[in-house]
């Protein structure tokens, strides 16, 4: 999935560090909630969570990525499970394998959408300044910034490499030998520059003294830490201790 | 004042990202190629041949951060052990000049595969009912279809696919070592010894 295409929603408008650790809170809540009614139930307010955030359209991607994983899961766990088998209508399911399919459809389901939501209200730019204000080590936001505006200028090569090879008579397209045949001339290119522009980045970032002392970088924009930012962060992780003690007790 | 890690050079600072776009950029060129492979770890094995460890892993975690986050599949979070223990195998190829050949790169990404194959199974059949990448569940469900139990059917098709995946990975990586000019591969502490250049 690329970038989005513009802000969307409460993830856009939150400060950067929210939706974060509220998404890998779902991630753990995802595996602790007792199966599988709890996955199932987080993965629906969630949805319920997009729709009345003000981004219903994040749905579209997060469908299109979580019904694979349903399908085969299905097939996987329902249709080719052990134990006990059920019939239902033309099909034969196994029980236990059609509950192990719907504990993890709402597991992923609930990842997913709760990373979508996340992606399309990401700016590289405001959190790479939200983690310079919180004093993250000024190399960590260096190397997420560098490689965020990297991966499309690295995409925009590709394809000019691809196209240059084309027009030389490369072919991408036909049997696995031929679209095989073509991986090394595509990618030997890019891998070869890449190193080299390592080189020149290298001078620059010496040239602009990285490590030396008494320099300070501030952040031009920080973003807003509110209040109900900080509550909701704090809600995410209390949540995450609440399930894990739940797990413990019962 | 915040200063770098000592390891943290200019160099680095300009490698890692470097890499971690290339693991990015090569994997979707590989998936419009619609080949039977991931080739989504060149970039950490290259920063580790070229750096040494700590590059990789830094690399490798990079990657799988950014992967999941930018995939919208935040569940994939899971694997990253495994880019630890990539950069950890491509560091002892590293050291013995494990890149100089492509059947010497070869061999031990076969080795890299048996061994991040182990591992991905227990991730993939502990937390994902054995359900990953699309190729390996598909493989996963022709085992199971032929009587396999679960747990042996994601261990034999996360193996065979990492190994396979892994031996490229590490072949294509030796082959850009080789083809780097001195003048460049120079520049990195490891990198000659890598390809067995020195």
């Amino acid at each position: 999935m690329s970038a989005p295409a513009a802000p969307e929603g409460l993830a856009a408008r939150a400060h950067p560090f929210t939706p974060l650790v509220v998404s890998l809170a779902v991630v753990a809540l995802a595996f602790l909630l007792p199966a599988p009614a709890g996955p199932l139930l987080l993965a629906a307010l969630l949805i319920i969570i997009a729709i009345l955030g003000g981004d219903p359209r994040a749905l579209i991607p997060a469908a299109w990525l979580a019904v694979p994983f349903w399908v085969l899961l299905f097939i996987l766990h329902a249709l080719l499970g052990d134990g006990p088998m059920r019939t239902l209508g033309p099909l034969t399911l196994s029980v236990h394998g059609s509950a192990l399919a719907l504990t993890q459809s709402g597991r992923f389901t609930a990842i997913i959408v709760a990373s979508v939501l996340v992606i399309r209200g990401f700016r590289p730019g405001r959190f790479v300044d939200a983690a310079l204000e919180a004093g993250w080590p000024w190399t960590s936001a260096y190397i997420t910034a560098a490689t965020l505006n990297a991966i499309p200028r690295f995409q925009e090569r590709a394809v000019r490499v691809q196209e240059a090879m084309r027009s030389r008579g490369l072919r991408v397209r036909g049997t696995l030998i031929t679209r095989a045949k073509a991986f090394v001339p595509l990618a030997l290119p890019l891998m070869l520059g890449a190193l080299h522009e390592v080189d020149e980045r290298t001078f620059a970032l010496a040239t602009r003294q990285v490590r030396a002392e008494g320099v300070s970088r501030t952040p031009l924009r920080p973003p807003a830490d509110t209040a109900l930012d900080l509550t909701v962060r704090w809600g995410a992780v209390l949540a995450v201790l609440g399930a894990i003690a739940w797990r413990f007790v019962a | 004042m915040e200063l770098p890690p000592p390891f943290m050079n200019p160099r680095l600072l300009a490698l890692i990202p470097t890499c971690v776009a290339l693991n990015v950029v090569l994997g979707r060129i590989v998936s419009e190629l619609a080949l039977p492979v991931f080739l989504d770890t060149v970039g950490t094995v290259t920063a580790t041949a070229l750096a040494g460890p700590a590059a990789g892993i830094i690399t490798g975690l990079t990657s799988q951060g950014l992967t999941a986050l930018t995939s919208g599949q935040m569940m994939w979070l899971a694997f990253a052990p495994i880019q630890v223990l990539i950069a950890l195998v491509a560091s002892s190829a590293a050291r013995r000049g494990g890149f100089a050949t492509a059947a010497s790169a070869l061999l031990w990404g076969a080795l890299c595969g048996l061994l991040g194959g182990l591992v991905s199974s227990v991730i993939s059949y502990s937390f994902f009912g054995g359900v990953t990448s699309t190729g390996v569940t598909a493989l996963n469900a022709l085992l199971r279809y032929l009587d396999f139990g679960l747990a042996t059917a994601v261990t034999i098709s996360s193996v065979a696919a990492d190994v396979l995946d892994k031996a490229l990975t590490f072949a294509f990586a030796g082959a850009v070592l080789r083809a780097l000019p001195t003048r460049l591969a120079s520049r990195f502490p490891l990198a000659m010894r890598s390809a067995g250049r020195e």
